[in-house]
């Protein structure tokens, strides 16, 4: 293990390339790629990685939530997942969606996760193998979990009014110019039918970027910690919310503050700025 | 020439790319894209081209830089080069491979009275949900400097192309 993750609250969350690549045939893991581009896993990837969509996989369109207990213990059957098995995710968008599927896994109550440091894009920089045959695995027994996480590390938007109005820690990654209402949309992405532009009155503008390097890696603890603790003012044992535009850029924000930094008591509102910029009568601020 | 309803609308070539999706399973119709994904980089300028209209932008439907090159040869036909920069995704690189190799050929008239509906049939409706906005983003472009060429051929800023056979 290197010293960054060494420094980091929870070293065991994460590995990097090289552990990775020596562990491609490691029976204890389950390579998982989970990324923004739908296709992308098709056209290659890391050998032996399974692919977790996250709308596919995740989500419940009917209403609008995550998969239920029985739905996620079969998903992970078939993927010959175990309660034992050590998650190891990666993707593209700097790990968003590795992150988003982490945090989902964890939802369900999924202890042993871990993510590759810089992702997909990391991986494919160095020139590591890559491959389009798809894996098959034995089905694996998952007993289906007795509950999901919802009140642990899951935010509601009636709950994020409540810890607004309190005046408590509420953390809004998404870019500066949708912090402030400029626009309603990431930059460079299309509108995706939010009507308002702002943020929720009290949150702090802190992007996702913030906690990345250019290559897609986490900042050292060092960094991390004047980012979030030293500026931010937030505190490790706080209670915090972290929201973006439908939860993906918040789970990279989660991921950071709960594993590398510690925090014990960090909640991601994944339904995020699509559903409170649209909601009756949920106020807004605009501006810095 | 498209003329009259449904897969008449469609110059020829593009027309029997969409047969050939029209019927294939959804998991089928995603090996395919793929492979026409892998074939986007082929589309770009050869060296030496030249062309009478070049269109090189990054828009918010897509998440890096294209660029669209389009040369009339004689007999009006189209010549499509098209340029992706590495953020492109894969959906947006097989539709490139496939408009090259469907309109290629086809008179700049032609293109712009293509409707886009044919779009749901070649990549399916999952794809089209969840990348509602993106899937016709370079049918858009590819109309766009069509249409641009063919308002400065009207107004004489282009020289009108020569019959096939001149």
């Amino acid at each position: 293990m290197n010293e960054k993750f060494n420094a980091y609250a929870r070293p065991e969350a994460i590995v990097d390339t090289e552990w990775l690549s020596q562990n491609l045939e490691n029976p204890d893991i389950r390579i998982i790629e989970s990324n923004e581009d739908v296709l992308l896993y098709d056209t290659g990837h890391v050998p032996g990685a399974v692919h977790i969509d996250w709308r596919r996989d995740l989500q419940d369109d009917d209403i609008r939530d995550y998969v239920n207990p029985v739905q996620f213990a079969a998903m992970c059957s078939r993927n010959g997942i175990s309660p034992e098995t050590i998650c190891v995710f990666y993707g593209d968008k700097s790990n968003w969606w590795s992150c988003y599927a982490l945090w989902a896994f964890r939802l369900f109550g999924h202890t042993k996760v871990r993510i590759v440091d810089g992702g997909r894009a990391k991986w494919i920089a160095e020139n590591r193998l890559i491959t389009r045959d798809i894996p098959k695995y034995p089905s694996a027994e998952y007993p289906v979990p007795e509950k999901r996480l919802d009140d642990e590390i899951r935010a509601f938007s009636k709950e994020t009014l409540t810890h607004a109005e309190a005046g408590k820690p509420l953390v809004d990654v998404r870019s500066p110019g949708e912090f402030c209402g400029e626009i309603t949309h990431m930059p460079d992405y299309p509108q995706e039918g939010v009507l308002r532009g702002g943020h929720i009155p009290g949150a702090k503008s802190k992007p996702w970027s913030t906690a990345a390097n250019e290559d897609a890696t986490f900042k050292s603890r060092k960094l991390l910690e004047e980012v979030y603790t030293e500026n931010l003012g937030l505190q490790p044992e706080g209670d915090t919310i972290v929201y973006c535009r439908i939860g993906e850029r918040s789970s990279h924000t989660w991921f950071v503050l709960t594993y590398l930094l510690g925090y014990s008591n960090v909640r991601n509102y994944d339904g995020s700025w699509t559903e409170w910029g649209n909601t009756v009568r949920a106020p807004i601020e605009k501006g810095d | 020439m498209p003329n009259g309803n449904g897969k008449d609308n469609y110059p020829q070539r593009l027309r029997e790319i969409i047969e050939f999706f029209e019927y294939l399973p959804e998991d089928e119709k995603r090996e395919n894209l793929i492979a026409y994904s892998d074939n986007a980089a082929k589309q770009e300028p050869r060296e030496g081209e030249v062309f009478d209209l070049e269109d090189v932008r990054k828009d918010e439907e897509c998440t890096d830089t294209v660029g669209v090159f389009l040369k009339i040869e004689d007999g009006n036909r189209s010549l499509f080069r098209i340029t992706l920069g590495p953020h492109v995704q894969t959906l947006t690189r097989a539709m490139t491979a496939i408009l090259c190799a469907g309109l290629n050929g086809a008179s700049p008239e032609t293109i712009l009275k293509i409707p886009q509906d044919f779009v749901p049939t070649i990549v399916g409706g999952e794809l089209v949900r969840i990348r509602s906005q993106t899937v016709y983003y370079v049918l858009g472009r590819m109309k766009g400097i069509c249409k641009v060429y063919l308002t400065r051929r009207e107004s004489g800023k282009l020289s009108k192309p020569k019959p096939e056979h001149a």
